[in-house]
């Protein structure tokens, strides 16, 4: 990666609250242009690495980099940033107008100029007519794209947002997230976008950061999440996955390994690195890429019976106990010919061993 | 017409659950100030006070400049007084407001405490403080800075200043105190992220929104200094006089009520109409509201 393309640069951070270290050691390079969440459990230490990039905290370890300067000894008011904030903090004393150009006001910027770029602003954000509006006579969408409006007019070369949708209703939320991807593409400015909620993470994101107490725990593409998680916790964090306690037996061809798993279950998947291991693994098989065939289907894959069969609208999940006594689950689409099998039914299921990813932690 | 408690819904109209506060307000609110009106246009003499509907009081304050002179300085005075209270109270507001912790319960009591004890006393203890040996005077001599006591500390205009600040800068301090704390810090760090320094932060974020605090503050030290009596009558000698000393003795020493009820009345006239010009002006009824529209 070119080095002038990376626009927020997080080297070795530690952040300790008296005992508590919300921040341990981490590390990570934002890439200009990019929309890039930190995704975690609730405490994990999200806010406070964005706090830290906005200067609102200071690291007790580390640096951190905006476009190659450290700003460590910057105050939030001279950093190239600006936060939309999780309650959105608008000043309840001014109108939608005045808090779009507060920060333009605080700059002494030109006023004509000013005036023109938060009618931009507005109009950004499909707000231009509500201008004239107290905060209070909005809805939460409206406050929500107020918020946003009154960071992005001070053009920050790092826009920085603390579950902004945390509070609205579902629809509203996946509304503002096409809203939100909208405005990043149109702007090609960098987002550094918090949540706790996966699927936002994986919607939104060009990369995403997973975290946990105060750890990076890996940082890839969406896909890569969730296709190939580094270890036990982001394969539990993210998605929904047969977690299956197995020794490793041997190597195959293709960066593939054989394992034996409870009950003699055999598993072939993608292997660990080598000696990372001293034979113990874990196998993670997302629950959909797990497939059950009706019975009596051509010989591929195991037998087994259903356990519990649970609707869950587009989908249906099925928890199967194989011959030899394990318990596994797979996620279908609630269609043909999955939809007629029952519980207590005889199944087959199958699996591809690129969907198996073999962990050693 | 917006009910004061959205989502209680009245039960009938029970009008007689105001009758206490209805007959508080009419026998202690009302029918005094009716009596002071009615006094106010008796007939006095070297006799005394008769009933009567004359106008002769009112014409005495106009004709005579002692008594509007009076007015204008004691009217001077309590805004004097409030607006030192101000520059007094808001900077301690703030820094009570901003203490965090175990800290913040000391300083609370160690400022508000002493307004436990009359103000009466409070007044007092200036006396040994400014008087001619007092502790300001005895410490000027022992460092040497003067060889004879100071004279002009005590018994005139600046005197009542010092004495009034100090009895009613709890008024003062206490409403901008609330409003700080009600003001959400987010808010600041917002203020903040968006470019401001801390000066501007306070200018345009902390500022407006302590207002409603600010301008409950300085009514309550304008109406409790206007009407100040005691602070006068013992640090103000006669130079500090207020209108309250020249109704007090209306009463007590000429017994002549019916002046100083027309003094009193004049007073209340005056206040009442300058508090409706700067409510019009400034928006008052946010200060009753909390700043709510
Ligand atoms: N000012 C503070 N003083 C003490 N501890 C703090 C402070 N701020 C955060 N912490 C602690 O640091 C840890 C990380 O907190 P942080 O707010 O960064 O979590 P988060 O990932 O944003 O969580 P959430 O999803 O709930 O917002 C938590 O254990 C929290 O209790
Ligand atoms: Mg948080």
């Amino acid at each position: 990666m070119a080095a002038e393309a990376v626009a927020v640069s997080i080297r070795k951070v530690g952040k300790r609250f008296g005992n508590v270290a919300a921040l341990d050691d981490v590390s990570l390079d934002i890439r200009r242009g990019e929309f890039f969440s930190l995704l975690g459990p609730s405490g994990c230490g999200k806010t406070t690495l964005l706090r830290s990039i906005g200067g609102f905290e200071a690291p007790t370890e580390g640096d951190i980099l905006i476009e190659g300067r450290s700003v460590l000894h910057l105050a939030p008011y001279e950093r190239p940033t600006n936060m939309i904030f999780q309650h959105l903090a608008l000043f309840p004393h001014l109108g939608v107008r005045e808090n779009v150009g507060f920060g333009l006001r605080m700059k002494g910027a030109d006023r004509a100029a000013s005036a023109r770029r938060v009618e931009e602003a507005l109009r950004l954000v499909r707000l231009e007519d509500y201008g004239e509006r107290r905060v209070d006579q909005l809805s939460g969408g409206q406050r929500q794209r107020v918020a946003m409006a009154r960071a992005l007019v001070n053009d920050p070369a790092v826009l920085l947002l603390d579950e902004p949708l945390g509070a609205l209703d579902l629809q509203l939320r996946l509304q503002m997230q096409e809203e939100l991807r909208r405005l990043q593409r149109q702007l090609g400015a960098t987002f550094v976008f918090v949540t706790h909620d996966q699927g936002e993470a994986m919607a939104m994101s060009d990369r995403i950061a997973v975290m946990n107490a105060g750890r990076l725990q890996q940082v890839g593409t969406p896909a890569e999440i969730y296709e190939r998680p580094a270890n036990r916790f982001v394969a539990t964090f993210v998605g929904h996955a047969n977690m299956i306690e197995a020794r490793l037996t041997g190597r195959a061809a293709e960066g593939l390994a054989e394992a034996e798993g409870p009950a003699g279950l055999r598993l072939r998947g993608i292997a660990p690195p080598h000696g990372a291991t001293d034979g113990g693994v874990l196998a993670v098989l997302r629950y959909e890429k797990l497939r059950i065939l009706p019975h009596g289907a051509d010989g591929e894959g195991i037998g087994a019976t259903v356990v519990e069969k649970t609707y869950m609208g587009s989908s249906l999940r099925f928890a199967c106990r194989t011959g030899a006594g394990a318990t596994m689950t797979a996620d279908t689409p609630n269609a043909m010919p999955q939809r007629d099998i029952g519980e207590g039914d005889m199944v087959r299921l199958a699996w591809s061993p690129e969907d198996v990813v073999l962990l050693t932690d | 017409m917006p009910r004061p408690f959205p989502g209680v819904r009245p039960i009938g109209k029970p009008f007689w659950l105001m009758l206490p506060g209805v007959a508080w307000l009419l026998v202690f609110g009302l029918a005094p100030v009716a009596f002071m009106v009615a006094v106010s246009f008796w007939r006095s003499s070297i006799f005394g006070t008769t009933p009567d509907f004359v106008f002769d009081s009112y014409a005495r304050i106009i004709e005579e400049p002692l008594y509007l002179d009076l007015i204008v300085k004691t009217l001077r005075m309590a805004a004097l007084t409030t607006l030192l209270s101000l520059l007094v109270s808001y900077p301690l507001a703030w820094f009570l407001a901003t203490r965090r912790g175990a800290w913040k319960a000391v300083w609370l009591v160690a400022v508000f405490v002493p307004f436990w004890i009359s103000y009466v006393v409070r007044t007092f203890v200036w006396l040994p403080i400014l008087g001619r040996n007092g502790l300001i005077n005895q410490s000027l001599m022992a460092l040497g800075i003067t060889d004879a006591p100071v004279e002009w500390l005590l018994y005139n205009e600046g005197a009542v200043y010092v004495g009034l600040v100090y009895v009613y800068t709890l008024f003062m301090t206490l409403p901008i105190y609330l409003a700080l704390g009600r003001i959400d810090p987010k808010l600041l760090e917002a203020a903040a992220d968006l470019g401001a320094r801390p000066w501007q932060t306070f200018r345009h974020v902390v500022l407006p929104l302590s207002w409603p605090g600010v301008l409950s503050g300085c009514i309550m030290v304008f109406l409790l200094a206007v009407s100040a009596y005691v602070t006068p009558r013992l640090l103000g000698g006669t130079s500090g006089i207020m209108l309250g000393n020249m109704i007090a003795s209306q009463f007590l020493s000429n017994n002549n009520w019916a002046m100083g009820a027309a003094l009193s009345v004049t007073l209340v006239g005056i206040v009442g109409a300058l508090l409706l010009v700067t409510g019009r002006w400034i928006g008052i009824a946010e200060v009753f509201t909390g700043g709510k529209k």
